[in-house]
Parts: C-alpha cells; structure tokens; sequence
C-alpha cells in the first residue's frame, strides 16, 4: 500500500463520514422524536421503583407499623426514627415516626426488614425542598390510606397476640388452655 | 480435680463443676435455656446437648446435668450434638408465636438467637399451635404466656429462689402454664428479676413497655444508689432518658439479681412524670440565669460574706447520696476557703452509729452479701432487711436454703420469705439479748480467748430474768455454738448508739472463738460509708449548724444534694433557719423544693450522667460509669424540627465540679483529680487510680484499730419506758429520698400506716385499722393504725412516708404519751 492510496483512503473516509451523518441527521427529521418532556409530561414508573417512602395501612385501615424498630436498625443512613407506645387495645404502634429524606439514600433496606410490609418505597421521587428541614418527614406526612403494594397482609392476624384477634382466633392456632380443667 | 477436654482444649475444673460451666471457662457458650448458674439445672430444655466422645460415658448428653469427670473428651460441635439443638429449637419454635416484632424481648432474646443460629426458618409442622391466656402481674411485668418455652426459670426464682409462692407451674405435660391463680400483682419485691431472667419474652419490663429495643441503649454499668448495698447494675438509655435498668452480675454484691425499687426507680433522673420535675437550669431567687451569671453570682456572694463575717461563717452540707468524689470536692472547697468542715448527717446519733460501724469493719470480720448467703447461723440485730436493704433478705433466704438457722432480735414485725425466729423487743434491749446469746454458744469463761476478748465475754450478760426467754436463748445459743460461719446483721436505724460497735465486738468475739464470723452492716444511704469516713473526727452535724445559722454565727449555707426538707424532723424550725441566711446555695438534681428557696440554684448530674464512686456498706468502692449525656427527654412525642448547638435542659453539671467553679470562680470542666481523692482520707487509697475492677474495690483496713472497745450492756433489763416510743422506720416504697421522685414505683407505693402492738392498742382503746390523729410537738399527723402482734409492746412505728407529715416529730428520739394517740 503506498502513500497516495493511503490519502485518497483517507478523504473518501471523510466524506462518508460526512455524508452518513446528515444521512442519519435526514432520517431522524422524518421519524417520531423520543425525548420526554418532563416536567410536563410525566412517565409512568415501575411499581418497584424506589423513592419516596411511605407507611402503609392494613385492609382493615389500621396503621400498619408496629414500631419494631428494625427498619431504624437496618438504614445504613440512620435516618429513621421512632418512638414505639402501646395503644388502649395492647396495639402497639409509632407514637412518632420520622424519615430524614435529606439522608434517605432510597437503598429499600428498610421496606425489606419490615416484618409488617408497612414501611414501602414508591416511585414518587419528586421532592425537593428550599430548606432542609423541610425533607424532615413525620408519620403523618408518611403515612397513606391505602395498603400499598399488598393489599390482603395483616400482620396482627398472623402474630398471636391478642390484639384485633383473640388468643387462638389466629389462623393454625389451638383454642386457649385451660389451666383449671383436667381433661386432656 | 477432673481434667476434661473439651473441644480440643483441655481444662482443670473443681470437683462437682457442671461440664457447662467448665466449658464456660474456656470461654465456649454452650447455648442454654434452664440452666442459670444461681438457679442450678434441672435439664428442661435439652439445648445444652453435647457430645461426649470420650470418658465415664458417651454419646449425646445435657452439659448442664453432667458433672465433669477426669478424661472426658467433650465436643460442641460434633455433627450429632449440632443436629440436636437444631431438632430441639425446632421443636421449641412448634409453638411460638409469630409476634418478635411486638415482642420487647426482639433484640436481645436467647431463643431469638439460638433460632436465628440454629438456621431454622420455616415451620414444617402441620399442627395447630397452643395459646394461652395472659394474667395482669402488676405495674412491672407484662406476661405474654404463649411465647413460654417451660424452662422453668421463673418458677424456679420464684418460688425456691425467692420464696414467694403466689407464682408457679399449673397444669401437666404440653399443658405447662406459668402464672399466678388469678390476675393480680406480683406478691414480690424482686419480681423484675423474671425479666431478666426469662429467656424469651413471657415476661417483660412493662415500665419500658415498646418504647426501645436492647440495640438502641445506650448502655454502661452503673451502680445502685438507692440503698447501702450498692448492687450492681446495667442502665441504658435513649432519647435522652433512662429507660431501663439491669441487673449486673457481681458475686460479692448482688449476685445476679437486684430488687424491683432499685430496678424500676429510676425515673426520677428522666424528671419523674412528664419529664417536667427535675429542675435543669441554673437558677437564682426561683428565675433562670445561664449558668456563667449563677457562677458569678454564687461566687460572688460567697466571697462577700466571707468577707463580711469571716469564712467561718460559711457552713456546707452534703448527703448520703453525694459520691465520693462531691463529698471529697465540698470537703477540698471548706478547707481552701477556710469555711466551716462540711457536714454529711443531719442528726448527732444517726453520725454515730454509722461512724461506729465504718469504724469497726475490716477484712477479718466484714462480711459481703455472699458470705451472708453461706452463713449458717445469722443474728439480725435491730434491721429489718426487707425494707432496709431488700437484697440482703434474698441472701439470707440463700442462707436459709441451705439449712441455716435465722433469728430476728427487733421491735418491727420483720417480714421475710423464709421462716425465721422472731424475738420483739425495745431498741435498748437489742444488744443484751443477742450479747447473751454469743455469751451463752462460748462454753466455760471463754479459755484460749485472748485478754481482751476473755474480758468482754465476762462483761456479757448470760441469765435472763424472764424463763421463757432464757430458754429461747439458750437454744439459740446451742445453735450458734455448733455454727462454722455465723453472721451478725446490725442495722442502723432504729437502734441504740452502741449497738452497732457491740454487733462488731461480739462478731470479732466468735471470730476469736474460731469461727469464720463476720458482721454485716445495714446503713443509712448509698454513700454512708464515705460520710463516715470523712466526718469521723469532726462530731459536728447539721443539728449543730442549724444551732450556729439561729444565732447568727452562720451567715451562708451550701446545700449539695440533701433534699432537707424531708429528712430533717423539724419543718418549721428549718424554714426559719432557712430565712435567716443571707446566702442559700443549693445543688442539686432533684425538685427537693429548696430549689425555689436558694439564692443561687445548680442542677447537678444524676449518677447515670456522670462518672462516680459509691462505698457500700461493707465498704466496696464500685464506680458507676456515665450512661448519658442527660437533657430533657425526647420521648412522647416528636422532636423538634430546628438545629441548635447545645442540648435542651442539659445545664447539669458533675456536683464536683461546680463546686469546683464556686471554689476558683471559674467555670469550666475542673473538677477534683484522683490525688485530691486519695488525699482527702487514707481509706480512700484503694480508689486511687480510678481504673479499679468493674466489680469494685473494697477500701476497709485488714484490721481495725478498736476491738472490744464497746460500752457494757450488763446491768441488768433495761427499765420500762413511760409512754410509746416513737420509731421512725423505712419502708422498701415510699420512704427513699430518691424513690419518692420516681413516679414508675408510685403504684407500689402502700398507704402509710402507723403500727402498734395489740397490748398497747388495748390499753389505748384503739382498734385495727381506724383512723388516728397522731398529736406530734409539731403538729398532729392523721393516719391509718395497724395493730400487730408480732413486734414489740412499748414502741409505735411510724414509717418516713412520702405522703406523711412525720417531719411534725420535731427532733428524735421521741416519747409519746399514749394519750396524744386518739381515734378520729
């Protein structure tokens, strides 16, 4: 191969790369855009997407959260926390509960520590604030009406305390001893 | 002494070890449920299985029922002992419920972990699962019976340990209920102890019921100071609050367990209900200012009257409840600014007796709370351990369980979980009679005693004029004689001012004798030890101060943490003292209500928020690590959303340094060095570098200077008195300074009563359970009148209750006319 042939190699190269590109360029002014506009228009995300977090309720609308405290145990940003108190009916649930969304890395840890399937991340990931106090989220900014993305778990209808159900009301659960009978 | 192999590493373990324990000591946690090393084993649960491959015999075995044997070769982790405890978890999961999230035992629950460990994680049994029903057991303990695994350790303390018997096991096989016969509080006063104790979630701490998980605490050791015994304890906190408190194994002092005033008392350092009592912020004349203006002030007005009337007319008052090292800085600031000594007891005779007793312990002849658990005969002279000292009456039932033989020589009607012989007499009497009872056990004149102690035994009355008596003595005495570890336990309260030194004499006296004898103090207060110590050649109290502040000698008083207007029996001779000061200093960390009163007002730290050492009754120097920082807590309700450098309500202060600031006038982080400790007293040696053991240190001489040296008590019985005499005595709730602060024990509170002898209600006319009006010097105090048989005739016993105007008793001791005793 000798030099001439090299440079004539060259320029045809660049010509074509010239022409290929508008050739695409041309296409693409006859073809469907597919840029979104966002903000206005908005694209509709998987249910698994994780942002926002909220608490969920249970089908009967009960709260939820127990309080249980694993979801502040297992965030590696420490940005849950609560304070747990007993109901009149023995429920045990979030006298406060509070998301720091300012440290919240969305990593869903928490939703899958939860034992109650209450703490659950949604696609909502639109939130930002002027002030950082304000991504300081409480119970009653977290939590929703609905179940969620299970709408048939009942946590207290599995536990076997006497909340809600009646000691041996639970499913596979015997009926109560009696410590004064004999028979047996 | 067996030489086994275990898991490779060979051990030498004392004869009759458990293979469990010997394992232990090789630092091999063997996984267990039953056995508790106070509780012994009884191989309930089967978890402990090991393998034992060589020796006696082989095969899968229970570690915890096996003695160690020499040429044992034992294996943990042998396959078939692994698949074991795998089998017995699952078998013990067949019927636990699905409730660890609502389960407060979740985090730090052995069945929790042996399960996780275990690897077991879907229940293959098809079966339904047993329920029970809960009881109500009280304000302290919540009981979720389905979680129970029957290792029996609740019954096991219960009712053997602790002998109390409204808990136990019901019905038979799959059936097994631990409960009481029906709802209702527990019956004892170390029922928290099931807490700990369970090794899942049946019972649990109900004063922290949800509010934290074990992980959350932030937790230290910490000591005990709510009475002499000093136990130790875990405190743990969050959220700027105590939250609960545990026992802490110490051989020598508490063994394993602690009593429930000590365990769930703890909230007067969280601010009592609502948080809102504790006063936090520098105070002067009753309205905040910062704490540099308080200093300022305080420091100010200090050196003024100094100036103005002399240094000496600047007195300081301390407390049992001060640590060593406030008692060491208010004593360092008096001797810097040429004030008058500090003074730590309010009345001459309390000073004395407490003086007496510290004076008179050392390591031939005090006994720890263990030694009182392997006594075999125990004189308890003028206590009444229950209320006194709670865990010294588990100790003794220790003693009990083993066979040996209590007496009780007090006027209360002492109750205790075992049996014991009571003999009810009159403070005075006290002495005499357990002095007979020595001098009776020690045959002949006492030959092959030494001089001195030949000499007191011959000083000792040996005949009673009563018959009866006589007899019981002699009985007793024969007892005693025979006993290898007797124990005298001497209170300090109720009794005469020579008593407790006799109580030390007479123990030293079988000392001589040959026996391993020791004496076992009751004191006043978690600190008496070092009030003792720092006061013993200074007779003054707060009764002379008092004296010196209404003749106008004393201008300007310091007040640290003493809450005077409960403890001093005169209210209204202390609040015109009071008025008269030109200069009320008061630190402090409770709302005694001399807060208000103060000129300047410093909130002090509680013993969670800092680093300090209490002496104990026999004279063991232990250190309660800071657990907290402290501030107001952030419970009930949700933080506030704002960022700020300093913590709310955190303007407590160590009591040793701000007196350190009123010394220098400078504010800051000094404080008072371990040197400056060491200097104040040489029994304070032992504490020097602050570094000692985690299970204290004791600080009492190998000998005492004084033997012998106690005033006769021959001569004879001691007159009748004219009148009732007037005992002021403590109850286990409701009558401590810093329980009566805590509103977790107020549902254990119980109405106070005064109690008399049926003879002498007789003759008073008075009945069981009437409303009295109790006419005092200093006013009449209305209360309810229990009549009792079992104590004794001539005294009546009023407790120091939270909710009685005993202080209108106007001095002690006090005599009462029975006729100012009438019926409402």
């Amino acid at each position: 191969m000798n030099e001439n042939e090299s440079r004539l190699g060259r320029i045809m190269d660049g010509i074509g790369g010239i022409v290929d590109s508008y050739a695409v360029t041309l296409k693409h002014l006859f073809r469907k855009p597919i840029t979104e506009q966002y903000p206005e228009q908005k694209k509709v995300l998987p249910e698994r997407t994780r942002a926002r977090i909220v608490l969920t309720r249970d089908p009967e609308g009960e709260e939820r959260c127990v309080s249980c405290y694993l979801c502040e145990a297992v965030c590696p940003t420490d940005c849950i926390s609560m304070e747990g108190a007993e109901r009149g009916d023995g429920r045990r649930y979030a006298l406060w509960f509070r998301i720091n969304f300012a440290r919240c890395i969305f990593c869903g840890l928490c939703e899958e520590a939860c034992p109650t399937l209450a703490i659950q991340l949604t696609p909502d990931f639109e939130f930002s604030k002027y002030h950082v106090l304000d991504l300081v989220y409480e119970k009653e900014d977290l939590l929703i009406e609905g179940c969620g993305k299970n709408s048939e778990y009942n946590y207290y209808e599995h536990a076997g305390v006497a909340v809600g159900f009646d000691k041996g009301e639970h499913p596979g659960e015997a009926k109560p001893v009696d410590v004064k009978s004999n028979m047996p | 002494m067996p030489r086994l192999v275990i898991d490779d590493r060979e051990i030498e373990v004392p004869e009759g070890t458990k293979v469990i324990d010997a394992a232990g000591r090789l630092g091999i946690m063997i996984p267990r449920f039953c056995y508790h090393e106070a509780l012994g084993a009884v191989g309930a649960c089967r978890m402990c299985a090991v393998k034992f491959l060589q020796g006696p015999f082989k095969g899968v075995q229970m570690s915890c029922m096996v003695d160690a044997k020499d040429g044992m070769v034992v294996s943990t982790t042998d396959a078939e002992a692994v698949a074991f405890r795998k089998w017995v978890i699952e078998w013990l999961m067949k019927n636990h419920p699905h409730d660890c999230p609502v389960c407060d035992e979740g985090g730090h629950c052995l069945l929790q972990d042996e399960t996780v460990s275990s690897d077991h994680s879907r229940r293959r049994f098809l079966g339904s699962k047993r329920t029970y029903r809960d009881q109500y057991l009280g304000p302290y303990v919540q009981h979720e019976m389905n979680r129970c695994i029957h290792c029996y350790r609740c019954s096991r303390f219960y009712r053997e340990y602790a002998g109390y018997r409204d808990l136990g096991a019901m019905q038979i096989a799959d059936k097994v209920y631990f409960g009481r016969f029906r709802d209702g509080r527990l019956e004892s006063p170390f029922s928290g102890n099931l807490v700990d104790l369970c090794p899942t979630g049946v019972y649990t701490d109900k004063t922290s019921r949800f509010k934290v998980r074990r992980w959350d605490l932030e937790r230290a050791p910490s000591v005990c100071i709510g009475c002499s015994l000093g136990c130790n304890t875990v405190a743990g906190a969050q959220f700027r609050a105590v939250l609960r408190i545990e026992a802490r194994t110490n051989p020598d002092v508490n063994g394993h367990f602690i009593c429930d005033a000590g365990r769930f008392g703890y909230s007067y350092t969280n601010g009592g209900a609502g948080f809102r009592q504790r006063p936090r912020e520098p105070m002067a004349a009753g309205a905040g200012i910062g704490r540099e203006g308080a200093l300022e002030r305080a420091f100010g007005a200090l050196e003024e009257v100094a100036r103005k009337y002399g240094p000496e007319s600047v007195a300081a008052l301390g407390s049992d409840r001060n640590s060593v090292e406030t008692q060491c800085a208010l004593k360092k600031m008096c001797a810097a600014k040429g004030y008058l000594p500090p003074v730590f007891f309010l009345d001459p005779a309390a000073r004395r007796k407490t003086c007496e007793a510290v004076a008179r312990l050392d390591e031939r002849i005090a006994f720890s709370r263990s030694e009182l658990e392997s006594a075999d005969f125990v004189i308890i002279a003028g206590a009444d351990p229950l209320n006194e000292a709670a865990m010294s009456a588990l100790a003794l039932r220790q003693a009990f369980r083993k066979g040996g033989r209590i007496v009780v020589i007090d006027p209360r009607p002492v109750s205790m979980p075992f049996d014991f012989e009571h003999i009810p007499v009159v403070p005075e009497a006290i002495p005499r009679i357990f002095g007979m009872i020595v001098a009776n056990s020690i045959p002949g004149e006492g030959g092959g005693l030494d001089a001195n102690a030949g000499k007191f035994l011959r000083k000792l009355d040996r005949r009673s004029e009563d018959a009866t008596l006589q007899s019981r003595i002699e009985d007793l005495a024969a007892g005693l004689a025979a006993a290898k570890r007797p124990a005298i336990v001497c209170g300090t309260g109720i009794v005469d001012e020579t008593t407790p030194a006799f109580a030390a004499d007479c123990a030293l006296l079988l000392y001589r004798a040959g026996k391993r004898a020791g004496v076992f103090y009751v004191l006043p207060g978690a600190n008496s030890y070092s009030s003792a110590v720092l006061s013993e050649n200074d007779g003054r109290t707060f009764a002379d101060i008092l004296e010196a502040m209404e003749g106008g000698s004393v201008r300007a008083l310091v007040v640290v943490e003493n809450d005077l207007f409960r403890n001093f029996p005169d209210t209204r001779r202390l609040e015109e003292a009071l008025a008269r000061l030109e200069l009320l200093i008061v630190i402090d960390y409770l709302p005694t209500g001399l807060e208000n009163r103060a000129s300047v007002f410093f909130p002090s730290s509680t013993a969670f928020e800092t680093g300090s050492t209490f002496i104990n009754q026999e004279g063991r120097a232990q250190f309660a690590h800071p657990v907290h920082a402290g501030g107001v807590p952030i419970l009930g309700g949700s933080p506030e959303h704002v960022f700020r450098p300093d913590v709310p309500g955190g303007g407590q202060k160590p009591a040793w340094s701000i007196l350190h600031g009123l010394e220098t006038g400078l504010s800051g982080s000094g404080g008072i060095s371990a040197e400056e400790i060491i200097a104040s007293h040489p029994a304070f040696g032992a504490i020097a570098p602050l570094r000692y053991p985690v299970d204290g240190v004791r600080v009492i001489p190998v000998q005492s200077k004084e033997e012998f040296t106690s005033q006769s008590v021959s001569g004879g019985e001691p007159a009748p008195p004219r009148g009732l005499r007037l005992l002021l005595v403590d109850w286990m709730f409701g009558t401590g300074e810093i329980s009566a602060y805590s509103d977790t024990l107020l549902e254990s509170i119980p109405e106070p009563v005064l109690t008399m002898h049926s003879a002498d209600a007789e003759r008073a006319g008075l009945l069981d359970g009437q409303e009295v009006a109790l006419r005092l010097e200093g006013g009449t105090v209305e209360v309810r009148l229990r009549v009792t048989e079992k104590m004794a005739e001539g005294v009546i016993l009023l407790p120091r209750h939270q909710n009685l105007r005993w202080q209108k008793i106007r001095g002690f001791p006090a005599l009462i006319d029975p006729e100012r005793i009438a019926a409402l």
